[in-house]
């Protein structure tokens, strides 16, 4: 019984423990920050200079394109929040697998499954909250199948996940054209009425709610704990007498469960229904791969990275209207900057996963 | 902790980088005039329209470079300023009319396409001032504000079921067919015209013509359309009419197939945008479903001041639907050729068609299309549009027994 009443209270402590610890380290590791600034900056104008030469040589001015891209990208805040929702919670999907060792590319296929249970049962019950939770479990249980096929009889979690992508895709498309259809209109599923949305703002925080949870769960509890553990060294884990498997179904949960959450949650508070191009979705999950590695893998900064994302995309959006470059140039300058910003951790991710391989070989 | 206190840290660098540059540029814009900003508030007042495609964009052959080409020619004709927006995601639309209703930068925002419907039905009351036009479909709320342009499919495919039946005669046979998409009130005037054009064509040249029509249940599914149409030229059929958007582009494949792999002879019609380009010797023609003209009327409405909310509807009469000309044909081989879909040169397919036809489709099968086309445009002939299946159902029904009469509204043949 006192552990009940203690939570909301270790959870304060934990907060203040953070920031003060925090403080300490900033000013411990000042020089640490200082190579990680030089370093973002660094790969950020590389990013504006390489995509900056791309516009030249097409013939377009690059300032000219990046001031609108900037300008309108960020100026609506209600659009602007509500369309980062989605890609952080897959970039979370993404990032929380990578943190046990698991990489998830199946954000995507997560993502519909719980759009499309929250979808249903926000529809038929009236109630959007039952319908995020749904969402939740929809992409949970999607994500699950992809670890127990990982943990029990050794498949490569990427491929069932590529595989994985394209059978939700297509089970989508049939079950709302046989199952969903709206009545007034054809191409939509059927539809959240209007009055039953969340508001941008809400869709926003409620994301952040979903973000700021991962981070607890991941650094204040015992579970993630292990969870990293098992993703820094999996036989330091054995060794600490827990079992790698469970931290990878728990991560694939988890992952997959937000994913799904990310789902129900843009169609709630933003898209309403499906269509039958699937373009209300398509796209939300890959998009979260780069978001997470722009977030560096941390739930904080993933929230970041997935309002900087979204602002790129909707800004794309107006470069055509305003500079008349084609919509697939704004595309290439997303691409060139995400990647450009991305490198610098994947580079040592990708390093650390390698010795770490070479390590546990000898 | 100190990994964490690391990307924190890096995360507030790369925000303050965003800040700082976003600003700059912004800065750096404002500074300079604006750019276009003054040239807008010149004396004149330019009218301003903006084209929102569909999702996808340019250089899908179809919808939206056909929206493009009116807008162009609507620039031209009367100096209106086009620009032009592809929405990333459906999820994108409402925000975005929402933006630009409140910029009241345009006088008119053009819909492309029926992605548009629902997110128009939600945000057109909240802009009463905005004036929007919505392309090939409607929210079924008449506004002051909003204009739906529909076209009259059924006067586009008689005229189709004419040439088709002729074309078929030419090629040694009796059966003509159509690859359908789904079972939708668009669809259902497509149907009813195309048998209307068949059995006009038996009336007046005392022949008979089998009549083969499938649904495929899908409008993106090439491998579908390939079955079908197989499964149609193995019944006999020598043309085929594509009236599901990409699955019909299996459709192409199989008449191409059937006639490569000499099976057979048979020749396979497009629709919506030209699309001869694909194959010009086995596809001599496409029935036009003129997205551009759409775009066109609707930018004139706001130049010339002939605003009236509600829905319009384009047939043959207006130059809205009909079989594609040769200049059509060339513009589209253009973009194809440009966009590496084909090899053959714009002139290329476009000799090939023109030989193509005039092998295919005689003089006698052009008066009578003429001639159709001549009393529907005068208004002597008008199609009915089936407001339920049961009622698309009895019309068809009623067309095989060879009762024209029941397919018109007004007039009788």
């Amino acid at each position: 019984m006192s552990n009940v009443e203690s939570l909301p209270r270790r959870i304060l402590q934990s907060i203040i423990g953070f920031v003060r610890g925090w403080i300490e380290s900033v000013r411990v590791k000042k020089r640490d920050y200082l190579v990680a600034a030089v370093e973002l900056i660094l790969a950020g104008l590389t990013g504006f200079l390489v995509a900056g030469i791309v516009l030249l040589v097409m013939g377009y001015d690059p300032i000219w394109i990046y001031s609108v891209l900037f300008r309108y990208g960020y100026s609506s805040p209600g659009y602007l929040g509500a369309r980062s929702a989605a890609l952080m919670m897959t970039g979370l999907a993404f990032s929380i697998p990578i943190l046990a060792g698991v990489f998830n590319i199946g954000g995507e296929s997560q993502l519909y499954l719980g759009a499309l249970t929250g979808l249903v049962i926000a529809y038929y019950t009236g109630n959007i909250w039952l319908g995020l939770i749904a969402g939740f479990i929809g992409g949970a249980a999607w994500g699950l199948l992809i670890a127990a096929l990982r943990v029990y009889r050794g498949i490569n979690e990427v491929i069932t996940a590529i595989m994985l992508n394209w059978t939700a895709y297509y089970l989508i498309i049939y079950i709302i054209l046989k199952y969903l259809p709206n009545p007034t209109q054809s191409h939509l599923s059927i539809q959240i009425p209007e009055n039953m949305m969340l508001s941008y703002s809400s869709t926003f925080w409620l994301a952040v709610l979903g973000a700021v949870i991962a981070y607890i769960l991941l650094y204040y509890t015992d579970l993630g704990y292990k969870m990293r553990i098992a993703g820094l060294s999996p036989r330091t884990a054995v060794y600490a007498g827990f079992n790698p498997r469970k931290a990878i179904l728990f991560s694939m949960l988890l992952g997959g469960g937000l994913a799904g959450y990310g789902g129900a949650l843009h169609i709630i508070g933003v898209a309403s229904a499906f269509d039958t191009t699937m373009s209300t979705v398509f796209g939300l999950g890959f998009a979260g791969i780069g978001v997470g590695l722009l977030g560096r893998n941390h739930p904080i900064g993933i929230i970041f990275a997935s309002v900087f994302y979204a602002g790129l995309i909707i800004g794309g959006q107006f470069v055509e209207l305003y500079t008349g470059a084609p919509p697939y140039l704004s595309d290439t300058i997303i691409g060139i900057i995400v990647i450009a910003l991305a490198i610098p951790y994947a580079y040592r991710m990708m390093i650390n996963y390698i010795t770490l391989l070479r390590g546990g070989g000898k | 902790m100190k990994a964490v206190a690391k990307t924190v840290l890096a995360l507030i660098v790369i925000i303050v980088i965003i800040v700082a540059v976003g600003g700059a540029y912004w800065y750096i814009t404002s500074q300079g005039g604006g750019g276009g900003a003054t040239t807008t508030t010149s004396p004149a007042k330019k009218i301003k329209v903006a084209i929102l495609f569909d999702v996808g964009g340019r250089g899908d052959l179809s919808f939206n470079d056909m929206a493009y080409l009116g807008a162009e020619k609507a620039s031209k004709d009367f100096g209106v300023e086009i620009k032009y927006l592809t929405p990333k995601s459906t999820s994108d639309m409402i925000p975005l009319l929402e933006q630009l209703s409140q910029s009241k930068e345009y006088s008119l925002l053009v819909l492309v396409g029926f992605l548009w419907t629902d997110a128009l039905n939600k945000t057109a009351d909240k802009y009463p001032d905005q004036k929007f036009a919505l392309i090939d479909s409607t929210t079924g709320v008449v506004r002051d504000n909003e204009v739906d342009i529909l076209f009259r499919e059924q006067e586009c495919a008689a005229l189709i079921g004419v040439i088709a039946s002729g074309m078929a005669y030419e090629l040694g046979g009796d059966t003509v067919g159509a690859v359908a998409g789904m079972s939708i009130p668009p669809l259902w005037k497509f149907h009813i015209g195309y048998l209307f054009g068949v059995k006009y064509f038996e009336m007046k040249t005392n022949k008979t013509v089998n009549f083969l029509w499938q649904y495929t249940g899908t409008f993106g599914d090439t491998q579908k359309g390939y079955q079908t149409a197989n499964q149609m030229l193995q019944q006999g059929a020598k043309v085929l009419y594509g009236l599901a958007g990409l699955t019909h582009l299996g459709m192409f494949d199989a008449v191409i197939d059937w006639n490569e792999k000499g099976y057979g002879s048979a020749l396979a019609i497009g629709q919506d945008a030209s699309q001869e380009w694909y194959n010009p010797k086995y596809i001599p023609i496409s029935g036009a479903k003129r997205v551009d003209v759409a775009v066109y009327t609707a930018i004139k409405m706001v130049v010339e001041g002939t605003w009236k909310g509600g829905i319009h509807t384009l047939g043959l009469k207006e130059g809205g639907v009909g079989y594609w000309d040769l200049d059509g044909v060339r513009y589209f081989a253009e973009i194809a050729y440009n966009n590496s879909k084909t090899k053959l040169t714009p002139d290329e397919i476009v000799n090939i068609v023109k030989q193509q036809r005039e092998k295919y489709i005689k003089p006698y099968v052009w008066d009578i299309v003429h001639e159709l086309e001549q009393k529907i445009k005068s208004g002597q002939l008008v199609f009915k549009t089936p407001l339920s299946e049961d009622e698309y159902n009895s019309i068809i029904q009623q067309l095989q027994q060879g009762n024209l009469n029941a397919a018109l509204e007004k007039g009788s043949v």
